[in-house]
């Protein structure tokens, strides 16, 4: 089983949870946590995934839910 | 009176008592709830930024809205004053309703004077084509937006706000929709046509006071009024152009939000045109009373949220509320923070008693206020 994560920085915590609340409605593993501090700069929320993120960012565009950037753990 | 009996007629300022839900989620938000939301990573803030979520989407629902373009205010004035400056400040022409609370006619009004804004006011007819073709009569092209009540909070009147949220859409101008006393009696939506949506959280949607919602449709990009810390890009000088952050700068009010919450469930569950037809039973009893007796009613024949305004003839308004008081009857008398639409209503002088029920609002409770009316007449 691949247990790689993948974390995608938001543009707020809303879209954060947003993006959780509908990832996790269409079944995707999906977590809000802090962005760390190896990511981004100042304050700031992202999301962590397990599944392909080449699947789930043209899901969050579809929803019109910004991102920042997407980094491979 | 220590407050202790006393009958609450004045839910338009604020509904009391609240529901038992909503004082429970109060509680258990200032005893469990006590991270700051959006402000770190750690259990307690982001516990505090998942119950903010909830309540913001439930409000967003509530309204038709994306949950990003929902944002909360301190109170129903304070959205107002965002939308419009962050609409007008840079100048340009605004038409504004006779019935409009000061909410609206005062910074509109500040805005005139140290902006260089034009204001326009639309009158309101009887019939609601020529209330629409003069008001698009007063359109120009430097007219950025319309604002205006959906209902007004002296008589309860209802304008047409679909119909000024279509002339708006047909003309590409915002429309900014005072929502305080029609949101929780009225289904509004954002699918209304309304540009934005500024209303209280502590009149008809039973939350606490301190809360209000400040809701986009997204089409109009509002600049700040206030800017400060959101949690978001805080490394950085310039305020974040995300919504609804970008309006929400400073510590939110959390137990009073999540009591808000609690109150957008109560109305849910009791259903809106349940809890309406209720409150429109109180006022048709009320006013049919009032009308055998020595009274003037103001806007009786017009369709309108559960109020009613009347004077007692000889007595002033608020003479008229004191002697209420004493019997134990909380109405409010006077001008009710509506300059315009007193004058609107030729009540500048005298203002008017204002009769506004609640969910919880009873008919025994009105038959007491009616036997009480006819002793102090």
């Amino acid at each position: 089983m691949d247990t790689t994560k993948t974390i995608i920085t938001m543009s707020s915590i809303t879209y954060a949870m947003k993006a959780k609340d509908y990832l996790n409605g269409l079944g995707y593993w999906c977590e809000v946590e802090r962005t760390r501090k190896n990511i981004g700069s100042g304050c700031g929320y992202s999301i962590i995934i397990k599944d392909d993120p080449d699947l789930i960012a043209p899901l969050l565009e579809r929803r019109h839910i910004p991102y920042k950037g997407i980094y491979r753990l | 009176m220590n407050g202790r009996n006393v009958i609450n007629f004045d839910n338009s300022a604020g509904t009391y008592p609240k529901p038992a839900a909503v004082r429970q989620a109060v509680a258990g938000a200032l005893q469990k709830v006590g991270g700051n939301p959006g402000r770190g990573g750690h259990a307690l803030s982001m516990k505090a930024a998942q119950q903010i979520y909830e309540v913001r989407r439930r409000a967003a629902q509530f309204f038709g809205a994306e949950i990003e373009n929902t944002a909360f205010a301190p109170n129903c004035t304070y959205a107002l004053n965002m939308v419009i400056k962050g609409l007008m400040q840079y100048g340009g022409h605004i038409i504004i309703s006779c019935y409009e609370h000061n909410s609206v006619s005062r910074p509109v009004y500040a805005l005139t004077k140290n902006s260089g804004v034009k204001c326009s006011i639309a009158k309101i007819y009887d019939d609601t084509g020529q209330t629409i073709a003069e008001m698009e009569k007063l359109i120009r092209r430097d007219t950025l937006c319309i604002c205006c009540t959906a209902a007004s909070n002296v008589t309860g009147r209802i304008l047409p706000y679909r119909e000024i949220g279509e002339l708006a859409r047909r003309h590409g101008i915002a429309f900014v929709c005072d929502c305080a006393q029609a949101a929780g009696v009225i289904p509004v939506s954002i699918d209304d046509g309304i540009s934005f949506i500024c209303t209280s959280g502590q009149k008809g949607l039973y939350g606490p006071s301190g809360t209000g919602l400040l809701i986009s449709s997204g089409e109009f990009a509002l600049s700040t009024i206030i800017e400060g810390g959101t949690g978001a890009t805080s490394g950085e000088l310039v305020q974040t152009p995300y919504m609804p952050e970008k309006l929400e700068s400073g510590t939110l009010n959390t137990a009073g939000l999540i009591g808000l919450g609690a109150g957008l469930d109560f109305i849910k569950s009791k259903g809106i045109e349940n809890i309406r037809s209720h409150e429109a039973a109180l006022c048709g009893y009320f006013q049919r009373e009032l009308q055998k007796l020595d009274v003037h009613i103001y806007d009786a024949d017009k369709e309108r949220v559960p109020i009613v305004a009347f004077n007692i003839n000889g007595m002033t308004s608020e003479e008229t509320a004191a002697k209420l008081s004493e019997g134990g009857f909380a109405l409010r008398g006077g001008m009710h923070c509506a300059a315009l639409a007193h004058e609107a209503l030729g009540t500048s002088g005298s203002g008017a008693v204002r009769f506004s029920p609640s969910v919880f609002s009873t008919r025994q409770q009105v038959s007491a206020l009616i036997a009480y009316i006819r002793t102090i007449m």
